[in-house]
C-alpha cells in the first residue's frame, strides 16, 4: 500500500468529538494535545465535534478561535453518538493521516507521536492505556468486557474504550460507524482487512479518578457485545444463527408435545390442566417466528448481495505497453525484473452493463 | 494472434450472418480495451509451486484454441511468494491481471472478485493447485458456443482419497442435486465455464462457490456437464476436509429457500400459512359450537391449538409481507435473470 518513511509530508487531520463525556477545561486539552501533535513534526489540523445539546464548549472554542488558533468546528444539532461525530469530523478532515482524540485527558498528550509513528508498518493504531490505573473491581470488569468481546470476535485488544487513534485515510473511508461501534472501530478495521496495531500509552494522571458505572452501563455494555457478535458472526449468513435457534426451539417444542400426547393417549393422563402444553405450544410458534425472521435476513442480504462485498481487494496488479509476444515466455527469468515499468493501478472492477 | 476470426465462428443458438458481420467489424483484438474473449479465472491460496506451471499450462491450453484471452488470478491473501511469483510473472505478460486480497477470505470471494475483475465474454474458473487440467479448456468453451450458458466439469476419476472426499462428495452432490433441482454430478469441481453477463448478475456470497450452477438455476440457464480431467495433487496441501458437511447443509437450505422465496415472498408464506389457518379455524369452531350450543365445558387442549395455529399464520403472513417489502426495495429481480437467458443473439460488443 504506503510506503513507510514517507509520512513526513503528510498532513495529519486530529478529530476530537465532545460528546457528554468532556474536559473542564478545553484550552488545557487543546494546548496539552497541539503541543503533544507539534512533537510529531508533521503539519497537522484540528477538527472539533460539538456532538452535544447547547454545550459551553463552543463558547470556549470561539473564544481559542478569536486568539488566533486555527482549527474546525464541526456542531451537530443534537446529540448522535461519539461514532456519527467521527464520521462527521471525517467529512471535513483532509489529511492524509487521521487522529482521533478523546474530549477529555486519557492518555499523556506527549504520546500522540508514539501512535503515528506506529502507522508506519500498520493501516490503523489504536491506544491502550498502560500502565493502567483503578481498582480490582474496574479491572476485573474491564478484564471480563474484553475477554467476552475478543473471545466471540476473535480478536485481541485489551483497551476498547481508548479514543486515542491513528489511521490512514483509507481506513476512515471503508469503514461505516454508527451508533455504539466506535469502541468496535479496531475489530471492524481489521474484519476490512486492515493491519491493526495496538500501542501502549501512557494513562493521563486525570484518568484515573475512580469512576462509579451505573447499571445501565453495564446494560449498554452487554447490548455492544450483542450487536458486535452478531455484526462479526452472522451479518453474511443469518440463517446459521437465527436457523439454529429456531430449528432448536421448533424441536424442543415438538418434542415435549409428542411426549405429552403419548401420555395422554396411552397412559391416560390429561392435558388440560398441564402447564407443559403452554410451553411446548409456545416453543413451536417461538421457533418458526426464529426462523421465519432467519429467513428474513437472508432474502436482505440475498437482494443486497452485489452491494456488499465479502472481500477487500488491497491492489490490482497488471503491466500494460509490453509486446505481447515477449510475454510467451511461460518461465521469466527473475532477472528479468529489473526494467521497473510498474503500472499497479488501483482499477475499478470491470463494469458489464 | 487472430482471435477475431475465431469469435466469428461463434454461433449461438438462433445467432446467424448478422453476428458474423458484426464481429467482422471486431477488427483488432490486440487493443488495449477490447473486450478478450475468454478469462481464466484461478483463485490463489498459497500456491507459490503451482503458479508457474499453472500459467504456462494455461497459456499454452489457451494458446491453442487461438482466441483472445487474460487471466485473472486472484490471490486471497496467501502469505507465502504467491503475489511476487505473479507479479514477476504479469510483469512480462500483460494478459495476466493479479486482484491481491488484503487478507484470506476464502474460495468463494476469491471466485466472486475474479469474476467481478475479468471481462471476459466467457468466463472460466479453475482451481489453482494444478488438479485441473487447463487444456479441457477447450471443451468447455466449445460447449458455451454451442449455446450452454454454463459448462460445469465432471472429474469422473477423480484423484482423491476415498473416504474423506470422495464420499462426502458424492451424497453432498445427490443432495445438492436433489433440493435445487439440477442434477449436476460433481458441484465441487471448480473447473467451469460461464456466459461472462449471466454470472456477473448472481450473486455470490458466504460460501456459495460449490453452489454456482444452483444459485444460477435462479436465471434458468441451460447448464451443461462435461468430463473433465483430473490430476492427483502435485504441490501444498489440500485445504478443505470433512468439516464443510454442515456448512454445505446449511448453504443449502438458503439457496433452496431464498431460490423458492425470492420472487413471490408473500405468495408462499402465504402457502404456509393457510393450513396453519385452517386448522385454527377448525379448532376455534370446535370450541366455540362447544360452549353456545352443547354448554359444556371449553377443552383447553384444542382452544390452545387453535390460539397457536392462529397466532403462526399471522406471524407467517406478516414475515411474507415484509419479505415482499425487502424484496420490492432490492436490486435482484426475476425479470433482469431471465432476460439474460432468453433465446436472443447476443450483442456483439461495440469498438
Amino acid at each position: 500500500m504506503k510506503q513507510p518513511g514517507q509520512t513526513a509530508a503528510k498532513l495529519v487531520s486530529i478529530i476530537v468529538p465532545i460528546g457528554a463525556r468532556r474536559a473542564q477545561d478545553i484550552k488545557a486539552l487543546y494546548d496539552g494535545y497541539k503541543s503533544g501533535v507539534a512533537g510529531i513534526g508533521m503539519p497537522f489540523e484540528f477538527i472539533f465535534v460539538l456532538d452535544c445539546v447547547r454545550c459551553e464548549v463552543q463558547q470556549a472554542l470561539e473564544e481559542l478561535l478569536r486568539e488566533g488558533e486555527n482549527f474546525t468546528i464541526v456542531r451537530l444539532t443534537r446529540h448522535f453518538g461519539e461514532a456519527a461525530a467521527l464520521m462527521a469530523g471525517f467529512e471535513h478532515a483532509s489529511g492524509q493521516l487521521i487522529v482521533t482524540l478523546p474530549a477529555y485527558d486519557q492518555v499523556e498528550p506527549a504520546d500522540i507521536g508514539k501512535l503515528v509513528a506506529a502507522l508506519d508498518d500498520s493501516d490503523m493504531v489504536v491506544g491502550h492505556r498502560w500502565p493502567r490505573y483503578g481498582n480490582p473491581i474496574d479491572r476485573a470488569r474491564r478484564a471480563a468486557f474484553h475477554g467476552l468481546v475478543n473471545f466471540v470476535t476473535r480478536s485481541r485488544f485489551s483497551d476498547l474504550g481508548c479514543g486515542a487513534r491513528a489511521m490512514r485515510r483509507q481506513v476512515f473511508e471503508e469503514i461505516d460507524l454508527y451508533g455504539d461501534q466506535h469502541r468496535f472501530m479496531a475489530i471492524l478495521a481489521t474484519r476490512l482487512g486492515f493491519r491493526v496495531r495496538e500501542v501502549a500509552l501512557r494513562q493521563s494522571p486525570r484518568d484515573r479518578l475512580v469512576r462509579s458505572y451505573r447499571p445501565r452501563e453495564y446494560a449498554h455494555y452487554v447490548l455492544d457485545l450483542f450487536s458486535i457478535f452478531f455484526l462479526v458472526r452472522f451479518t453474511k449468513k443469518p440463517l446459521r444463527f437465527f436457523g439454529m435457534l429456531g430449528v432448536a426451539t421448533f424441536s424442543l417444542g415438538v418434542l415435549l408435545i409428542a411426549y405429552l400426547s403419548v401420555e395422554r393417549l396411552f397412559f391416560g393422563e390429561p392435558l388440560a390442566d398441564r402447564p407443559a402444553l403452554l410451553l411446548a405450544a409456545l416453543l413451536v410458534v417461538l421457533g418458526m417466528q426464529v426462523f421465519a425472521l432467519g429467513l428474513l435476513g437472508e432474502l436482505i442480504i440475498f437482494t443486497h448481495a452485489r452491494g456488499m462485498k465479502d472481500y477487500r481487494v488491497e491492489k490490482v496488479i497488471q503491466y500494460s505497453g509490453i509486446d505481447a509476444t515477449a510475454a510467451e515466455d511461460s518461465d521469466p527469468a527473475p532477472g528479468a525484473t529489473s526494467g521497473r515499468n510498474t503500472d499497479i493501478r488501483q482499477a475499478p472492477p470491470a463494469a458489464i452493463a | 494472434m487472430s482471435g477475431a476470426k475465431l469469435t466469428s465462428d461463434i454461433e449461438r443458438p438462433g445467432g446467424g450472418a448478422a453476428a458474423d458481420r458484426a464481429s467482422q467489424s471486431h477488427a483488432s483484438p490486440q487493443a488495449p480495451h477490447s473486450r478478450p474473449r475468454l478469462s481464466v479465472i484461478v483463485p490463489l491460496f498459497n500456491e507459490q509451486e503451482s503458479i508457474r506451471p499453472l500459467y504456462a499450462a494455461i497459456v499454452q491450453a489457451v494458446g491453442d484454441i487461438g482466441c483472445t484471452f487474460e487471466m485473472v488470478f486472484v490471490d486471497d491473501g496467501s502469505s507465502d511468494d504467491t503475489v511476487r511469483i505473479a507479479t514477476q510473472i504479469a510483469r512480462l505478460d500483460s494478459r495476466l491481471r493479479i486482484v491481491k486480497f488484503r487478507q484470506n477470505y476464502g474460495q468463494t470471494p476469491a471466485m466472486a472478485a475474479g469474476i467481478e475483475y475479468a471481462c471476459g465474454e466467457v468466463l472460466v474458473t479453475m482451481d489453482g493447485d494444478l488438479q485441473n487440467d487447463p487444456a479441457d479448456i477447450r471443451l468447455l468453451l466449445e460447449q458455451i458456443e454451442a449455446g450452454f450458458d454454463i459448462v460445469v466439469g465432471w472429474r469422473h476419476d477423480r484423484q482423491d482419497k476415498l473416504i474423506s472426499r470422495k464420499i462426502p462428495s458424492r451424497i453432498a452432490n445427490w443432495l445438492i442435486g436433489k433440493v435445487t433441482g439440477v442434477p449436476i454430478r460433481d458441484n465441487g469441481c471448480s473447473l467451469k465455464a460461464f456466459r461472462g453477463e449471466l454470472i456477473k448478475r448472481i450473486p455470490l456470497y458466504s460460501e456459495m462457490h460449490r453452489f454456482i450452477p444452483a444459485m444460477a438455476s435462479i436465471a434458468g440457464p441451460r447448464v451443461a456437464e462435461i468430463k473433465v480431467r483430473h490430476h492427483a495433487r502435485r504441490y501444498g496441501q489440500s485445504k478443505y476436509g470433512l468439516s464443510r458437511i454442515y456448512k454445505v447443509l446449511l448453504d443449502l437450505m438458503v439457496i433452496k429457500t431464498v431460490a423458492t422465496f425470492a420472487s413471490r415472498p408473500l405468495r408462499w408464506f402465504g402457502l404456509l400459512a393457510l393450513p396453519l389457518f385452517l386448522l385454527s379455524l377448525l379448532a376455534l369452531f370446535q370450541t366455540l359450537t362447544g360452549v353456545l350450543i352443547r354448554h359444556g365445558g371449553i377443552s383447553l387442549p384444542i382452544a390452545g391449538a387453535g390460539i397457536i395455529f392462529l397466532a403462526s399464520a399471522i406471524i407467517l403472513l406478516c414475515s411474507g409481507a415484509l419479505a415482499e417489502l425487502i424484496y420490492s426495495r432490492g436490486d435482484i429481480r426475476d425479470q433482469e435473470f431471465f432476460r439474460l437467458t432468453q433465446d436472443t443473439r447476443p450483442r456483439r460488443q461495440s469498438e
